[in-house]
C-alpha cells in the first residue's frame, strides 16, 4: 500500500566556514531542504555556490556535508513517522480491524493468488467455444441453423401479423355493421361493450402471439447452445469434424431466393490520416441510410460473408457498433421491434436488457440528477428531472443477430433541442459522442456508426445550411475526438461510419462529402514519382 | 538442466490504474495515463546493473494500461526450492541479497516487495533479485489498483501504510529467518498473518516470538549465536533500531566462510551483452506476448462481455469491467530460436577484430528499414560497434566510417554523441548547471512541453516532461546569446529519446548539434539567418528540381510559408521519431549542408502534386504534410549533396572559418543573395568541375568579347540575343541547344560566366524556365576567373559555318 499523504517536511541545513581574514569569525550558511528531497543533491550545492558566492574550494566539502545532511534526515523522517505509527497501533490508537480489513479486501480483490479461486464463468465458456467454432470449417453450418432459426421466428412474426391483420379487418368490419345500424338496431352501449370485446380479443391473440413467440426463442436458445456445446467437445476430440445438423431444423438446400438488389445508396468512403507528428490511418464512410436500419435484423439471405462477419467478430477484440438516438425511456427505443425479429442466441434478450438498464441507471442517475439541481439552484433550470436519464446519457445493449453492429449505444438526447440550429461544442449530444468515442476505445470498439446530423430523419427545418452546420460541428468534434483518444492506449478507431437520413438528396451529399475531406486529411492516392 | 540455461529472461505483467472518468490535471490537460508515468519511472531501472540484481531489460506499454516488465533471470526462486539450504548457504544467500540492498538503497531505491518467489538462485548458488522495481515504477504503488508485496514479508509499519527504506530490513529478516526454521504462517490467510505481524509490536523479540508461535523455538536457539543475532537486528519493531543493510552485509562477512564465487565469463553467445541477446531474440522473431498468452499470464476475455450498461454525461460509467486481478508469477523465455537463428555464426564473428578486413554483409544493399529488422546484420553491426564505441574517442574516423553505412538502434545514443563528437565528464558539467531557479521563458516551456512529440509514451509522461524542461533550462542558460525558439523543444526531443536516462549526455549532444546545424538560428533578431537559409534552400531547389522551383515561383510560394519549422528544428517538428532518427543518422554523417537537399528531397516527393496546384492547395498541403518516404529523401538528399559542389550551398552564417582565398568566396551580399535565383560557384569549385570535365559553361557576353578570349570548351550565347519570353532551348540556336542538351544528358553542371552580375542572373533565371537543372553562376564573372585562372581562357576558333 502506497505510504498515502506522506507530508514533506522541510529541514534547515546549516553549514559555515571561515571567513578569509578571520579563522574565528565565521560565515553560517542556512539552506531550507524538503525532505524527501526528490532532486539531486550535489545540484543543490552547485546553485547554493552560485547564489551565494562560496569559495570552490568548499565544494567537495558542501557536496559531502548536504548528502549526508539529506540521508540523515529522509531516514529520520521515515523513522519518526513510523515510530509514531507503532507507538499509535501500542496504545490502541488506531483503527487495527479496520486496516487489516482494508488489506484483507484489497489482497482478496486485487491479487490473484489470494482471490476466491472461481473458473470462467458459463458465459465466458460458451464465448470461447463459440469462437472457435466460427473459425473452423463449422461456421458455414452454424450460420444455416442461426439463418433457419430466424427464419422461422420471422415467419411466425409474419403469421400473427396476418392473423392480427385478419382479426383487425373482421372487428372493423364487424364495428362498421354495428354502426351503420345505430339508432335503428343498436344502441351505443352496445358498440361501447363491442369495443371492448374487439379490444379484449386484440390483447388476446397478441398476447397468445406473443407468448408463442417467446416459446420459441426459448426452445431456439436452448436447442442452440447445447447443440453449439456439443459441437465444440466434438470439435476437440476430432478437428476434421464437421458438427452435425442441429437436431432441431432439417433445412432445405438453400434456394438462391430471389435476391433483392439493394436499393442504391449514397455513400462514399475515405481514407485519412490523423496526427501531426504521428499519422494514425483510418477509414471514413458517409453514407445516406437509415439508421435503423444499420441495426436490422441479419437477415442472412444476402451472400454467406455478410452473415459471418457479425458472428466471426463477436467474441473478438474488432467490435463494431451503432449510435442510435434515443429516447430517456430504454423500453420505448425501436430496437425492440428490431432486434426481436431473430433470436438473441448469446445474450438478454433486448427486452430484458433494457429493462435491466432502466432499473440498475435509475439510482446512480437519479442522484446525480440530485447534485445537479443542487448546485444549479441559482440557475433556473426547468429540466424534466422526473427523469432518470437526461439529454447526453448513453445506454448499450449487446447484440448476436444484427446485420452491422455488436452493440448500440443509445444516446438519449431531447430531440426539439436537437432541431434547433445553433448547438454549440459543449452540448451534451456532442459530450456523449466524447464519452461513446472513449469507452469504444477502452472496449476494443473498432467500428462504430453515428447519425452525422444528430436526426434520424430530415424535416423541414433542416435545410442545406442547417445541415452543413451541424455536420461541420458534428465533425470537426468527432476528429477531435479521434486525435485525443489516439494516444490513450485503448484500441484504435478504424472505421468511422457518418450516417445521414436516408431521404438525403445529392446535392447535399455532395456538399458534406466535400466538408468531409476538407475538414479530415485525405490520404492521397499513392503517386508514383516520375524519374 | 541445458534447457535451464536457455532461460535468460522472464516477463510478468500487470496492470496500471485507471484514472477515474473526466479528470484534469492541474494544466487543464487530462492527465497523463497510469503506464505511461510507470513507463517513464521504470526507465531509470532499465540503466541499473548490479551483479547481484537481475538487469531489467524491457518495459512494455500494452493496449488498455498493461505494462510488461521483462528482466533477466537465474536458476530458481527460493520458493521453488524445496530442499532446505544448509546454514553455510544461508548465510550466502544473505550476503548476496544484502549486497543488492545496499546498492538499491544508495540508489534510493527501496524494494518493498522482497519475498520468496523474487530471491532468485542458480546451481552455482549466485543469487539475483528479480523485479526488484514494481514499488519505485509504480510510484510507491500510487499508480496500481492492486497492494505490492505479500502479507508475510511486509514489516508491522508497511502494514500501517508507513514505512521507508528500513522495511526492506524486516523483510530481508523474515527471509533469513524462513531459511533457517523453514515457511511462516503457511496456511493462514492474509487476515490473520496481518494480524499476527502487528501483534509483534507487543513482543520484546519479534524473531524469537515467531519461532515459538511456529514451534520452531529450539531450532532457532539452536542457530549460531551470531546468525540469529543479525536476523535479530532486522526483526526490530522500531525501523531506528533495525541495522542498515551496510551493516547487516558486514556482519554476514564477518561470518560467511564462502568464497565468494568465482564464475567464468560465458563466452560466444551467452558471453554477449544481455539486452543485445534479448534485441536479437526479439529480431529471431521472440514473442514476450505470445509467451505470457501461453502462460495465461495474459487471458483474453472477450470484451463484449465486459460492457459498461450506461455512461451517463459526465463520463460516470456503469458497469462493466472488473478489475484484472494481479497475477505474480512469470514466463520465462528461452533463448533457443536465437541460437538456431545463430548456429551458423563461427565462434571467430563474435569477437570481430578492428583492423581486420570486414566482409561486407549481403544485407548492406537492403533499404535501412529492413536492415534494422535483420538479426544477423544486426547482430555483427552491434558486435562491431560495440567494438568501436569502447575505443571512443580515439576510434572517431571509424565510428563516422560505419554510421556512413547505418547505425544499429541499439547503440544510436551513443554513436550520435560519437559523431558529435561529445567527451569529457559531462555528468560534472551538467551538474553545474542551475536547471531549477525559475526563469521568464519557463511559462512558455510549459506550454510547449505537453504538445511536444506526445505520441511518444517516454516523452509524454511526467519523467519525460520533466527532464525535457530541465535540458531546455539548461541549455538556455549556458547559450545566453540565444533565446527560446519554439521548436527548441522538438530539437531537444530526440536527444532526450535516445539519452532518456542520460540527461548530461542528451544535453551535451544537444550543446554540440546546435552551432554544427543551426549556428545563430536561435538569435533573438534571426531574421538574416532564416532568410539567408531558406534563400539558399531555393537556390537549392531551383539548381535541383527547376521545373518546380520555376512552378512555386511563380504561384509564388515562398519557402517562408513552409520550410521555417523544417530548418529550425532540422524537421524534428515536422516528422515522427523513428522517422526522424533517420534523418538525423545521415545528417550527423554528412555535415551542415544536408539538411538543404533534404527539403529539396521533400519537395520531389511532392512533385506532382505541388506541380498541379495552386497558392491555396499548396499551403493547405503543408499545413499538414503527407506522409514522406524518409529512406527515399535521405538516399536522394545525400546523392544531391555529394553531387553538389560546396561553394554552392555555402552560406555565410556557419560556424566555419571564414573565406580568405579569393579562389573559395562566392559571397555576395544578402539582397544579391536573395535576388538571385541559381547559386554562385566558386573559382575554385568550377577549377574542378573543369578538370573533370563536369561543366558546360555559357559564355553570355557579346560575341565580340569571346572571340578575343573565352575560357576553353565554353559555348557564347550573347545575352543581348536571347528571347527572355520563349522557353524554349531551341531559341538559343543550333549550336548551343545541341551543346547543352548533352550537357544534360552527361548531367553536368551549367555554369553561366558572364561580364556582369544582372545579365547572369537573367539568364540563369531564364535556364530555369527552360527546365534546365544545375544551373549556377559564376562568381565574379570572366574577369575574376582571368586574374586567378588566366590558363583556362583560348582564342576559339572559328567554327564552319558560323562566321
Amino acid at each position: 500500500m502506497a505510504a498515502e499523504a506522506v507530508q514533506n517536511v522541510t529541514k534547515t541545513f546549516k553549514y559555515s566556514f571561515p571567513t578569509c581574514t578571520n579563522e574565528e569569525i565565521l560565515f553560517n550558511l542556512e539552506v531550507p531542504v524538503d525532505i524527501p528531497y526528490e532532486g539531486s543533491s550535489r545540484e543543490l550545492v552547485q546553485r547554493v555556490l552560485k547564489m551565494f558566492h562560496i569559495p570552490v574550494y568548499l565544494e567537495d566539502d558542501l557536496n559531502e556535508k548536504l548528502a549526508e545532511f539529506i540521508s540523515e534526515e529522509t531516514k529520520n523522517f521515515h523513522n519518526k513517522r513510523d515510530a509514531k505509527l507503532i507507538d499509535q497501533l501500542k496504545n490502541g490508537a488506531l483503527n487495527v480491524e479496520g486496516i487489516i480489513k482494508g488489506w484483507e479486501k484489497n489482497f482478496k480483490e486485487n491479487v490473484l493468488e489470494f482471490a476466491e479461486q472461481k473458473g470462467s464463468s458459463d458465459e465466458e465458456v460458451f464465448a470461447t467455444a463459440y469462437h472457435k467454432l466460427v473459425h473452423s470449417p463449422a461456421l458455414e453450418t452454424i450460420l444455416q441453423v442461426e439463418s433457419s432459426y430466424a427464419k422461422t421466428v420471422m415467419n411466425m412474426i409474419q403469421n400473427r401479423d396476418e392473423d392480427i391483420r385478419k382479426l383487425t379487418e373482421r372487428q372493423t368490419q364487424e364495428m362498421e355493421e354495428k354502426i351503420r345500424l345505430l339508432n335503428t338496431s343498436t344502441t351505443e352501449e352496445e358498440i361501447n361493450a363491442l369495443a371492448a370485446k374487439h379490444f379484449e380479443e386484440q390483447s388476446v391473440a397478441s398476447g397468445r402471439w406473443e407468448s408463442q413467440l417467446d416459446a420459441l426463442r426459448h426452445a431456439q436458445r436452448a436447442a442452440h447452445r447445447a447443440w453449439l456445446m456439443a459441437a465444440i467437445d466434438d470439435y476437440q476430440l476430432n478437428e476434421n469434424v464437421t458438427p452435425s445438423n442441429s437436431p432441431l431444423c432439417t433445412f432445405p438446400p438453400e434456394l438462391p431466393g430471389p435476391v433483392q438488389p439493394a436499393p442504391p445508396r449514397l455513400e462514399e468512403s475515405f481514407t485519412i490520416h490523423l496526427g501531426s507528428q504521428l499519422k494514425q490511418t483510418h477509414n471514413i464512410r458517409l453514407v445516406a441510410v437509415d439508421i435503423l436500419d444499420l441495426c436490422s435484423v441479419n437477415r442472412g439471405d444476402s451472400a454467406t460473408w455478410n452473415r459471418a462477419q457479425p458472428a466471426l467478430g463477436l467474441y473478438s477484440n474488432d467490435l463494431s457498433a451503432v449510435v442510435l438516438l434515443a429516447e430517456h425511456e430504454p423500453l420505448r427505443s425501436p430496437l425492440v421491434g428490431l432486434a426481436r425479429q431473430a433470436t438473441e442466441h448469446h445474450f438478454d434478450d433486448v427486452e430484458i436488457q433494457l429493462r435491466d438498464i432502466t432499473e440498475k441507471v435509475k439510482e446512480p442517475a437519479e442522484k446525480r440528477n440530485l447534485e445537479r439541481i443542487q448546485e444549479g439552484e441559482g440557475r433556473s433550470r426547468n429540466t424534466r428531472t422526473k427523469r432518470a436519464l437526461q439529454p447526453g446519457d448513453v445506454y448499450l445493449s449487446r447484440h448476436s443477430n444484427l446485420a452491422d453492429a455488436h452493440l448500440v449505444y443509445h444516446l438519449v438526447i431531447d430531440d426539439e433541442q436537437m432541431k434547433a440550429g445553433d448547438i454549440t461544442s459543449r452540448h451534451p449530444a456532442i459530450l456523449a459522442l466524447r464519452n461513446i468515442l472513449k469507452s469504444a476505445s477502452c472496449n476494443d470498439v473498432t467500428s462504430i456508426a453515428l447519425p452525422l446530423l444528430l436526426r434520424h430523419d430530415l424535416s423541414e427545418e433542416m435545410t442545406m445550411s442547417w445541415c452543413v452546420r451541424r455536420a461541420e460541428l458534428v465533425l470537426k468534434c468527432v476528429k477531435g475526438f479521434m486525435l485525443e483518444g489516439s494516444g490513450g492506449g485503448g484500441a484504435e478507431l478504424r472505421t468511422l461510419t457518418v450516417a445521414l437520413p436516408a431521404a438525403t438528396n445529392q446535392a447535399l451529399f455532395t456538399a458534406l462529402a466535400d466538408l468531409l475531406s476538407n475538414i479530415f486529411r485525405l490520404a492521397g492516392p499513392v503517386r508514383q514519382n516520375k524519374i | 538442466m541445458d534447457d535451464d540455461e536457455n532461460y535468460k529472461f522472464a516477463a510478468c505483467t500487470y496492470f496500471a490504474k485507471n484514472h477515474p472518468g473526466e479528470t484534469c490535471g492541474s494544466n487543464g490537460l487530462p492527465l497523463t495515463p497510469s503506464s505511461v508515468t510507470i513507463l517513464g519511472r521504470a526507465q531509470r531501472l532499465l540503466t541499473i546493473e548490479h551483479k547481484n540484481l537481475c538487469t531489467y531489460l524491457d518495459i512494455i506499454r500494452g493496449k488498455h494500461e498493461r505494462i510488461i516488465v521483462v528482466a533477466e533471470v537465474i536458476g530458481k526462486s527460493l520458493s521453488e526450492h524445496t530442499s532446505r539450504f544448509s546454514q553455510q548457504e544461508v548465510i550466502s544467500i544473505g550476503v548476496q541479497v544484502a549486497n543488492a540492498m545496499t546498492f538499491l538503497h544508495d540508489q534510493n531505491i527501496t524494494h518493498r516487495t522482497i519475498s520468496d518467489d523474487n530471491i532468485l538462485i542458480d546451481n552455482c548458488g549466485r543469487v539475483k533479485l528479480f523485479n526488484y522495481g514494481m514499488y519505485y515504477m509504480t510510484d510507491g504503488g500510487k499508480e496500481v489498483q492492486f497492494p505490492l508485496g505479500i502479507p508475510r514479508y511486509l514489516s508491522p509499519e508497511a502494514i500501517l501504510n508507513g514505512g521507508g527504506p528500513s522495511a526492506d530490513v524486516w523483510s530481508f529478516g523474515i527471509i533469513l529467518l524462513e531459511l533457517c526454521i523453514g515457511k511462516l504462517w503457511s496456511n493462514l490467510k492474509p487476515g490473520p498473518i496481518l494480524r499476527r505481524i502487528l501483534t509483534l509490536v507487543h513482543a520484546n523479540n519479534p524473531a524469537e516470538r515467531i519461532a515459538r508461535e511456529h514451534d520452531c523455538y529450539d531450532t532457532y536457539k539452536a542457530l549460531p549465536d551470531n546468525l540469529r543475532e543479525i536476523i535479530e537486528k532486522c526483526l526490530k519493531i522500531y525501523p531506528s533500531e533495525r541495522a542498515t543493510f551496510l551493516e547487516l552485509l558486514e556482519d554476514l562477512k564477518k561470518i560467511n566462510d564462502q568464497k565468494p564465487i568465482d564464475l567464468k565469463k560465458a563466452r560466444g553467445l551467452l558471453g554477449c551483452k544481455l539486452q543485445y541477446l534479448y534485441y536479437w531474440w526479439q529480431l529471431a522473431g521472440g514473442d514476450i506476448i505470445s509467451e505470457l498468452k501461453r502462460n495465461g499470464l495474459i487471458k483474453n476475455s472477450p470484451p463484449i462481455l465486459s460492457m459498461p450498461i450506461a455512461i451517463l454525461l459526465d463520463g460516470c460509467t456503469l458497469g462493466g469491467k472488473k478489475n484484472a486481478l494481479f497475477d505474480r508469477r512469470i514466463a520465462k523465455y528461452s533463448l533457443k530460436i536465437l541460437k538456431n537463428r545463430l548456429a551458423h555464426i563461427s565462434p571467430h564473428d563474435f569477437y570481430p577484430l578492428m583492423h581486420e578486413r570486414r566482409k561486407e554483409c549481403d544485407a548492406v544493399t537492403l533499404p535501412k528499414i529492413i536492415r534494422e529488422r535483420d538479426t544477423e546484420y544486426q547482430f555483427h553491426r552491434l558486435l562491431w560497434f560495440q567494438r568501436l564505441l569502447h575505443g571512443y574517442p580515439y576510434t572517431a574516423q571509424y565510428i563516422r566510417a560505419q554510421a556512413e553505412i547505418d547505425i544499429p538502434p541499439m547503440v544510436r545514443g551513443d554513436v550520435w554523441a560519437a559523431l558529435l563528437g561529445v567527451v569529457g565528464d559531462i555528468e560534472d558539467q551538467y551538474e553545474r548547471i542551475d536547471k531549477e531557479t525559475p526563469t521568464p521563458t519557463d511559462r512558455q516551456i510549459d506550454v510547449d512541453i505537453p504538445r511536444c512529440h506526445q505520441y511518444c509514451w517516454l516523452l509524454c509522461g511526467r519523467a519525460g516532461h520533466r527532464t525535457l524542461k530541465r535540458l531546455l533550462k539548461a541549455w538556455l542558460l549556458t547559450n545566453p546569446q540565444y533565446v527560446y525558439w519554439q521548436g527548441l523543444d522538438s530539437l531537444t526531443a530526440p536527444f532526450l529519446y535516445l539519452n532518456f536516462c542520460n540527461e548530461a549526455r542528451a544535453f551535451a549532444c544537444l550543446s554540440a548539434f546546435v552551432p554544427k546545424f543551426l549556428h545563430k538560428f536561435f538569435l533573438k533578431d534571426n531574421s538574416a539567418v532564416i532568410k539567408e537559409y531558406l534563400a539558399k534552400f531555393w537556390q537549392m531547389s531551383t539548381f535541383h528540381e527547376p521545373e518546380l522551383a520555376a512552378h512555386l515561383h511563380e504561384i509564388n510560394f515562398v519557402p517562408e510559408l513552409f520550410a521555417i519549422p523544417w530548418f529550425l528544428t532540422m524537421f524534428s517538428h515536422v516528422f515522427p521519431l523513428h522517422k526522424i532518427v533517420h534523418l538525423w543518422d545521415a545528417l550527423l554523417v554528412e555535415g551542415p549542408q544536408l539538411p538543404l537537399f533534404m527539403g529539396v528531397g521533400i519537395l520531389r516527393q511532392l512533385r506532382e502534386t505541388l506541380l498541379d496546384s495552386g497558392f491555396n492547395e499548396c499551403i493547405l498541403l503543408f499545413s499538414d504534410l503527407p506522409e514522406i518516404d524518409i529512406g527515399e529523401c535521405v538516399k536522394e538528399s545525400i546523392e544531391m549533396s555529394r553531387s553538389t559542389p560546396r561553394s554552392i550551398s555555402y552560406r555565410r552564417f556557419t560556424n566555419e572559418p571564414e573565406i580568405k582565398d579569393p579562389m573559395d568566396a562566392v559571397e555576395v551580399p544578402m539582397e544579391t543573395l536573395l535576388a538571385e535565383i541559381c547559386p554562385r560557384i566558386s573559382l575554385t569549385d568550377f577549377f574542378s568541375l573543369t578538370c573533370q570535365d563536369k561543366c558546360c559553361v555559357v559564355d553570355i557576353r557579346s560575341n565580340l568579347l569571346y572571340e578575343k578570349s573565352c575560357i576553353e570548351g565554353s559555348i557564347n550565347v550573347p545575352y543581348s540575343g536571347v528571347h527572355l519570353g520563349q522557353h524554349e532551348l531551341r531559341s538559343l540556336g543550333l549550336h548551343p541547344y545541341k551543346v547543352l542538351n548533352e550537357a544534360l544528358t552527361h548531367k553536368k553542371t551549367i555554369v553561366v560566366a558572364s561580364a556582369e552580375d544582372e545579365t547572369a542572373q537573367l539568364f540563369s533565371e531564364y535556364l530555369v524556365k527552360c527546365k534546365v537543372p544545375r544551373v549556377c553562376i559564376l562568381h565574379g564573372g570572366i574577369s575574376a576567373l582571368n586574374t586567378h585562372i588566366p590558363s583556362l581562357f583560348t582564342v576559339p576558333t572559328k567554327r564552319n559555318g558560323h562566321k
